[in-house]
């Protein structure tokens, strides 16, 4: 073996050497290519070759390509965050009274990662919380397929202190479970201003899926109604984060430094404390609303709406019976009447009617009109509420007594379009465009929306009750206070609002103060006048509502009840008495405040929602214009605009 | 043939050495960035190694290959002894031996399969390749340990034994005649046999291979050691995490971090760069390798060398293509790199081979 002649390269050609052809035989029939142990070791090396190259690629593409995917799968192996629930920003009246603040709410949860024993504790956890472990394993099973497994999940909110003691007693024994303080939402005012507080309920999995509370610790509370929907964003704050390092058995290694959650920004509202509580007193237990607002910049002062519900309840230990009993109750108390009851105006409508016939030259104040309490139309009678009539009269008298004669023949001359163009321009027929969720529409008709609706042409004989605020015409009580608002300002439609400020300038306010002004050269003098006359002369129907110290003007309204809104069986005789109504503003020069109450079922307008106009109107007046009394000016008040 | 001066052998080839050396350093300092007591135990396997590697040195081979079949024959016996005495651990019987000293006789069975079927079919004495009956011959010498190995169980030193045998039958040839048959007949049964075994498989080993070709669909099942190797290696990036960074390791998200996916916490710790590095003194091994089977003017010299340093670059890329997740996980440890004596030893004793094949060649 060591006589033999080197030979260089790779390839195995040696057919030519008596050594090789001993080394090398291969067989020449096979293929060409890989006929010897030679060539087929130098396939093998090229095949080797690529696979090395092949690695490489792989390598580059793993450790530099995909880099930062595999950086952050490895930090999601080893980081274990868990979210801290924020507090929420609190919710003031526009003096600065806290309406909505929060208190200490104890949660049991558990973190299903650190479970060793799961029946066992379900079992001691329903003895210390007296609940049956079903209650408990429910709880745990709804979220346990949403949240990673080492998230708590909430199985027992609002303990008392009693179970708060007893299982902390027993907590040793249970390892994975913890009692976590949350903060709870309190009403400071009960049920007062509660629609349009609205109502703070747990995030729930559709939540989760919505964008915005996508970041949400579960059980953080999420604005479901009103100001606390409408302003979740600004109130939630941001949550922050406890971090820990776990290996792969799930140990932790080392706590990170926590992220503190950030509170949520407060708010102000446009809304007046006292205003609304000498509201809803006045209003009492009677089903209604009251509205007040500024009508020269759309600040709403009250928003009420009874008979109400108490939103603790509700935010926090709800259970099914009490939100089954609020669903079902058929008072609806969940319903926010101001912005969501559609009611017929009744006589208030007849301001409408009035600026129609004016603008079409139908109505001329200077002209006596006979009122004998009937008018006939194809036939059928029209009677005044008046049996009798109310005699000669001009334009202001027809106002102050509310003669329905005189209107229907203005409505008459007129024909449902005009009112209907003019009941527009009032902000009637379409959402006020207040800072709320769920505003009703309501319905202003015409010929159109008749066809369209019904599918039936317009009848002359619809046009009278419609000129007078009955039919198939349908307005929310803050749409009167708005109608109203257009009167006091004499032409300016505002949009009404109640966000006044919040505590950090970098959030967004909604646009304030936006008013229109559809009516720019409508005389209101003559309308006025009679409204002024409603209120302040002896025989007008809204007397009840005068007051010395401030000259009130408005208009009552007293709306026959569509028969459809007649419950089945029950207080049938009750429920079919007429809806009262007033809507009224003061100081009747430079207008300060326009005030609509609504009591379903009332009766006579002016001496039922009556005194409760003037309840707020009396309020009004000694917070912010007796110069005796303990007033601020209405102006001081305001936060400057950002 | 006599006998070499070991001086000289490492006077003459001393890079070889050295890269050998510098591959068995990464792997102890992978064992230490894991646990030193690793680290420790391997170095000691790596000492002994290297007294083998003298000893294998220093005889020439062709002694050695004259007593490959009594070195199979006791293997095999040692492999049914493990079968029936063996020490069993994590529901594999694969173990022998006392105390700190375990050895496993299915590692040292790939090296003896190579030197038994190079000492009986080694001699190039007909032209047309191996003929039929002598392929039946060599397929049973592989089958024998194979089987029993399969069944200890330990699926990825089978598997092995299967490249032993196919290298060897690459390399050495087989009669046309005989090539074809198994061809044609493979490229018939292999649909029918597959949709046999398809149908034969366990609902789990169908997981298996689903979770193989996308390993992100179960993170947490059973494409977790093929995911986590993953991190591992990606989370190195240009330059690694350090042996104080990588966290996949230290928080023990890897399994088997030190055996099979060495080159995973390797690649984690030094990044694309270390990586890069390794497999250059891999390759520079199969490169010295195949230069000394084509220089070896002996057909048995040159099986010899051929065949252990395909085995050993067969086995570096499977087991780095299985953790970066080109191959599914089969237990074949990457050679002097992952943690473990007999691994390690017959990896340094198949290098001593074809080191000893060039000494012997050349003088």
């Amino acid at each position: 073996m060591l006589e033999y002649t080197r030979v260089r390269g790779l390839s195995g050609s040696g057919s030519s050497s008596g050594l090789n052809r001993r080394f090398i035989p291969g067989g020449g029939s096979f293929f060409r290519l890989a006929s010897t142990p030679r060539k087929r070791l130098v396939a093998l090396l090229f095949l080797l070759g690529a696979g090395f190259l092949v690695l490489l690629i792989r390598l580059f593409e793993v450790q530099i390509d995909q880099h930062e995917k595999y950086v952050k799968l490895a930090q999601g192996n080893i980081l274990r965050i868990i979210p801290l629930p924020p507090l929420r920003g609190a919710i003031l009246d526009r003096n600065g009274q806290i309406l909505v603040g929060n208190g200490t709410n104890f949660v049991v949860s558990m973190i299903p990662d650190e479970i060793r024993n799961k029946r066992r504790t379900f079992s001691i956890l329903s003895r210390d919380l007296s609940l049956p472990p079903s209650d408990l394993r429910d709880a745990f099973d709804r979220m346990r397929d949403v949240l990673p497994s080492y998230i708590p999940i909430p199985l027992k909110a609002h303990m008392t202190t009693a179970q708060v003691g007893r299982v902390s007693m027993d907590l040793y024994r249970l390892p994975g479970i913890i009692i976590q303080t949350i903060p709870q939402r309190t009403y400071l005012q009960g049920a007062l201003a509660a629609h349009l507080l609205g109502y703070v309920g747990s995030l729930t999995v559709g939540d989760m899926k919505k964008s915005y509370a996508r970041h949400l610790p579960p059980g953080t509370g999420i604005g479901k109604t009103g100001v606390e929907m409408e302003f979740d964003s600004i109130l939630q704050g941001t949550p922050g984060e406890s971090r820990k390092l776990v290996d792969s058995q799930g140990s932790v290694i080392r706590k990170l430094e926590p992220k503190y959650p950030t509170q949520g920004h407060s708010i102000r509202l446009t809304v007046d404390f006292r205003l609304q509580q000498a509201a809803e007193t006045a209003l009492g237990d009677r089903r209604g609303a009251v509205v007040a607002i500024d009508p020269n910049n759309g600040e709403i002062l009250v928003l009420a709406s009874h008979p109400s519900f108490d939103p603790n309840q509700i935010s926090s230990a709800l259970t099914a019976k009490t939100w089954h009993d609020l669903l079902n109750n058929p008072d609806h108390p969940l319903t926010d009447r101001a912005i969501q009851g559609l009611y017929p105006p009744g006589s208030v409508f007849k301001v409408v009617t009035t600026m129609a016939g004016l603008k079409a030259g139908v109505i001329d104040p200077a002209k006596p009109f006979h009122c004998n309490g009937i008018i006939f139309l194809g036939g059928w009678a029209f009677h005044d509420w008046k049996r009798g009539g109310h005699g000669t009269l001009h334009l202001r008298r027809a106002i102050m007594q509310s003669c329905d004669i005189y209107f229907y023949r203005a409505g008459m001359a007129l024909g449902p379009d005009k009112i209907s163009q003019m009941a527009h321009n009032f902000g009637l027929g379409s959402r006020s465009g207040i800072d709320l969720p769920s505003e009703n529409p309501g319905t202003v008709p015409d010929r159109e929306w008749k066809i369209k609706r019904m599918h039936q042409p317009w009848y002359p004989g619809e046009t009278l009750p419609f000129a007078i605020g009955q039919g198939y015409l349908t307005v929310t009580p803050l749409q009167m206070a708005r109608l109203m608002g257009v009167v006091a300002t004499q032409g300016f439609l505002v949009t009404p609002h109640l966000y006044l400020s919040s505590d950090s300038p970098g959030v967004f306010p909604p646009e304030k103060n936006i008013r229109t002004n559809p009516l720019h050269n409508a005389n209101f003098s003559a309308l006025r006048e009679g409204l002024w006359a409603v209120v302040n002369e002896p025989h007008g129907t809204g007397h009840p509502v005068r007051m010395k110290e401030m000259e009130i003007a408005g208009k009552t309204g007293t709306a026959q009840v569509i028969s459809n809104r007649i419950p089945e069986g029950g207080a049938v005789h009750e429920k079919i008495r007429p809806d009262s109504w007033f809507v009224g503003f003061a100081p009747f020069v430079k207008p300060r405040i326009v005030v609509a109450v609504l009591v379903e079922n009332g009766g006579d307008g002016g001496d039922v929602a009556g005194p409760v106009a003037r309840a707020v109107f009396q309020e009004f007046y000694r917070d912010y214009l007796d110069p005796e009394a303990r007033v601020q000016p209405l102006e001081t008040m305001k936060e400057p605009h950002t | 043939m006599k006998s070499v001066p070991i001086s000289y052998v490492f006077r003459s080839y001393p890079f070889f050495l050295l890269d050998i050396l510098a591959i068995i350093l990464s792997g102890i300092l992978v064992q230490w960035s894991i646990n030193w007591h690793l680290a420790v135990r391997q170095g000691v396997w790596a000492i002994v190694g290297f007294g083998m590697f003298v000893v294998l040195l220093s005889i020439p081979y062709k002694q050695i290959l004259k007593v490959s079949f009594p070195i199979y024959s006791v293997l095999l016996l040692l492999l049914l002894l493990v079968k029936v005495a063996g020490h069993q651990s994590h529901g594999a019987r694969r173990w022998i031996g006392y105390g700190p000293v375990m050895i496993q006789p299915s590692e040292f069975m790939k090296l003896a399969l190579m030197l038994v079927l190079i000492w009986f079919f080694g001699k190039m004495d007909d032209k047309e390749g191996l003929p039929f009956a002598k392929v039946l011959v060599a397929a049973g010498m592989a089958m024998a340990p194979g089987v029993l190995i399969a069944k200890q169980p330990d699926l990825g030193t089978a598997i092995g034994l299967f490249f032993c045998l196919g290298v060897f039958l690459f390399l050495r040839g087989v009669r046309s005649r005989t090539f074809f048959t198994a061809l044609w007949a493979s490229v018939i049964l292999l649909p029918i046999g597959w949709q046999i075994l398809w149908n034969h498989l366990h609902g789990f080993q169908k997981d298996r291979i689903r979770t193989f070709l996308n390993p992100e669909s179960d993170p947490t099942g059973l494409g977790y050691h093929t995911m986590q190797s993953m991190v591992a290696v990606g989370s190195g990036g240009w330059l690694g995490q350090g042996l104080k960074g990588a966290t996949q390791v230290k928080f023990r998200y890897l399994p088997g971090a030190h055996t099979d996916f060495a080159f995973a916490v390797f690649s984690e710790e030094w990044g694309l760069i270390g990586a890069f590095f390794l497999l250059l003194a891999n390759a520079y091994i199969l490169w010295f390798g195949y230069k000394t089977a084509i220089l070896c003017r002996e057909s048995r010299g040159f099986f010899l060398a051929a065949g252990m340093t395909s085995l050993f670059g067969i086995s570096f890329l499977v087991n780095a293509s299985m953790v970066v997740g080109i191959l599914p996980v089969v237990g074949i440890p990457m050679p002097l790199l992952s943690y473990g004596g007999s691994a390690l030893l017959v990896s340094m004793m198949g290098l001593a081979l074809v080191l000893n094949v060039r000494v012997h060649e050349e003088t």
